[in-house]
C-alpha cells in the first residue's frame, strides 16, 4: 500500500532549467552540475516529506473533541444528529462509551436502495420522477440496524503516513482515534489529513 | 554495453557562467593569493635554498579564489589535502625511488585514496604528492621538511590571503565551514 502511496505523492519535480535559473540568481561559482542537484533535491524533498509523515502523528492533526452517535439512537435522530453537525459521518458509542462503529452518508444510501449501493443522484433521480420519497424507508429503523462495524480506528501515536496509506487502503474517510479501552479520544478527518500535507516553514524546519 | 555506451553522451547541461563581478574577484584574490607565495618565495625563501612556491598552488588558486562555494575549496581540504599527500608523496619516493613511474604513481592514487578517508580531498593534493616524486633535487633534498615548506606553510598564506579577499564582497563568504 505504501508503494500506491508514494506513486500518487510524488516529489515536486524541478527541471534542470529551474536549477540553471537559480544558480545564475545566486552569485559565485557553484561547484555542482545542474543534473547532480537536482538529483540530490529529489532525494532530500522525499526525505523531508518522510520525516514531516514520520514526525505528525494522529494526535498532531485530529480534530477534537469528537461528536458521536449513540447505538440507541433510531435513524431519525442520528440523521438530525449529522445534519445540525454538518457531518457527513460520525463515530458510534455503545453504552459504555466504546466506539463500535462508524456511520455516514454511505450506510444511509445503502438503506435507502434496499441494500443495494446507492448513489444520491439515483436517489434524486428517483424521487423527481414522482416513484416517492426513499427516505421513509429510513423510518422506524435504529442506528444498529445499518452501521459499518467493527469500526476501523486508531491509536493516538498512528503517524501521518500511516493514516494516509490506511485512508486509501480502507477507502475511508474519517478515522476515530481511540485510547487503550477504545473510547474516542479526536477523529482524523479527510479535511484534518489534507490540512496536514499543507506544509509550513517551521514544520518544513528539522 | 549499451548502458555502457549511453552514459559516456553526457546528456546533462553544463553550469551557467559567473557574473563579471565574480570574475573580478576571483582575478584579485588568485594574484594577492599567488604574490604573496611568489614575494616570500623570491624575496626571502629562495635565498636561504629553500622554497615556498609550488606548482600545486596554482591549482589550489583556481578553487580557493574561483570555486569559493565549493567543498573541495575549504580550509579542511585546502591544508589537508596538501598536507596528508605531501606525506604520501614523499614516503612513495623514498620507498620506490629504484623504479620512478611507480612512485609516481602510488604517490598520486594513495593520496586520493587517503584524502577520500579524512575527506581533505583538494585535487591540488595530487600535485603536491607527484612533486614529491618528479620535482627534481631541489625537493628532493628537503626530505618530510617538504610537508612543512614550501606545502604546509605555502597553504597557509595562501588560506590567510583567502579569508581576507573572500569575505570582502557582499556576495561571497569564506569558508563555509572549517573542520
Amino acid at each position: 500500500m505504501s508503494e500506491t502511496n508514494s506513486t500518487c505523492c510524488t516529489a515536486l519535480d524541478i527541471s534542470e532549467m529551474d536549477v540553471i535559473a537559480a544558480m545564475k540568481k545566486i552569485q559565485g561559482y557553484i561547484d555542482i552540475s545542474p543534473g547532480d542537484f537536482r538529483e540530490v533535491f529529489q532525494v532530500a524533498y522525499a526525505h523531508a516529506l518522510q520525516r514531516i509523515k514520520d514526525s505528525l502523528t494522529a494526535q498532531d492533526i485530529m480534530t477534537q473533541p469528537v461528536h458521536c452517535i449513540r447505538l440507541d439512537m433510531d435513524l431519525i435522530q442520528a440523521a438530525t444528529f449529522l445534519a445540525d453537525k454538518g457531518f457527513s459521518g460520525a463515530p458510534v458509542i455503545d453504552a459504555a462509551g466504546k466506539i463500535v462503529g462508524v456511520l455516514s452518508e454511505k450506510d444511509f444510501l445503502a438503506k435507502m436502495g434496499l441494500g443495494q449501493p446507492t448513489s444520491f443522484m439515483q436517489i434524486v433521480a428517483h424521487c423527481l420522477n414522482n416513484r416517492g420519497c426513499m427516505a421513509t424507508s429510513l423510518r422506524n429503523h435504529s442506528v444498529e440496524e445499518i452501521i459499518t462495524a467493527p469500526a476501523i480506528t486508531a491509536g493516538p501515536e498512528m503517524t501521518m503516513g500511516a493514516i494516509s496509506a490506511l485512508f486509501i487502503d480502507k477507502r475511508i474517510n474519517r478515522l476515530p482515534i481511540v485510547d487503550p479501552e477504545g473510547r474516542p479520544v479526536g477523529i482524523v478527518t479527510r479535511t484534518d489529513l489534507v490540512q496536514s500535507y499543507c506544509l509550513t516553514r517551521s514544520r518544513l524546519a528539522p | 554495453m549499451n548502458n555502457f555506451l549511453q552514459k559516456m553522451r553526457g546528456d546533462g547541461q553544463s553550469p551557467p557562467r559567473v557574473s563579471l563581478a565574480e570574475v573580478c574577484w576571483s582575478w584579485i584574490g588568485s594574484f594577492l593569493g599567488i604574490a604573496a607565495v611568489a614575494l616570500l618565495h623570491y624575496k626571502l625563501v629562495d635565498q636561504q635554498g629553500l622554497m615556498l612556491l609550488l606548482g600545486s598552488f596554482g591549482a589550489s588558486a583556481v578553487l580557493i579564489y574561483g570555486a569559493v562555494r565549493s567543498p573541495l575549496a575549504q580550509p579542511r581540504n585546502l591544508l589537508g589535502g596538501h598536507v596528508f599527500s605531501a606525506i604520501v608523496g614523499v614516503t612513495a619516493f623514498q620507498w620506490l625511488e629504484a623504479s620512478p613511474w611507480l612512485a609516481a604513481a602510488v604517490a598520486v592514487s594513495t593520496a586520493i585514496a587517503l584524502m577520500h578517508l579524512t575527506k581533505t580531498l583538494h585535487p591540488p593534493g595530487g600535485a603536491t604528492a607527484l612533486i614529491a616524486v618528479i620535482g627534481g633535487e631541489s625537493v628532493y633534498k628537503l626530505g618530510y621538511f617538504y610537508v612543512v615548506m614550501p606545502v604546509a606553510l605555502g597553504a597557509c598564506v595562501m588560506l590567510a590571503i583567502a579569508l581576507i579577499v573572500n569575505n570582502i564582497p557582499k556576495t561571497r563568504k569564506y569558508p563555509e565551514f572549517w573542520l
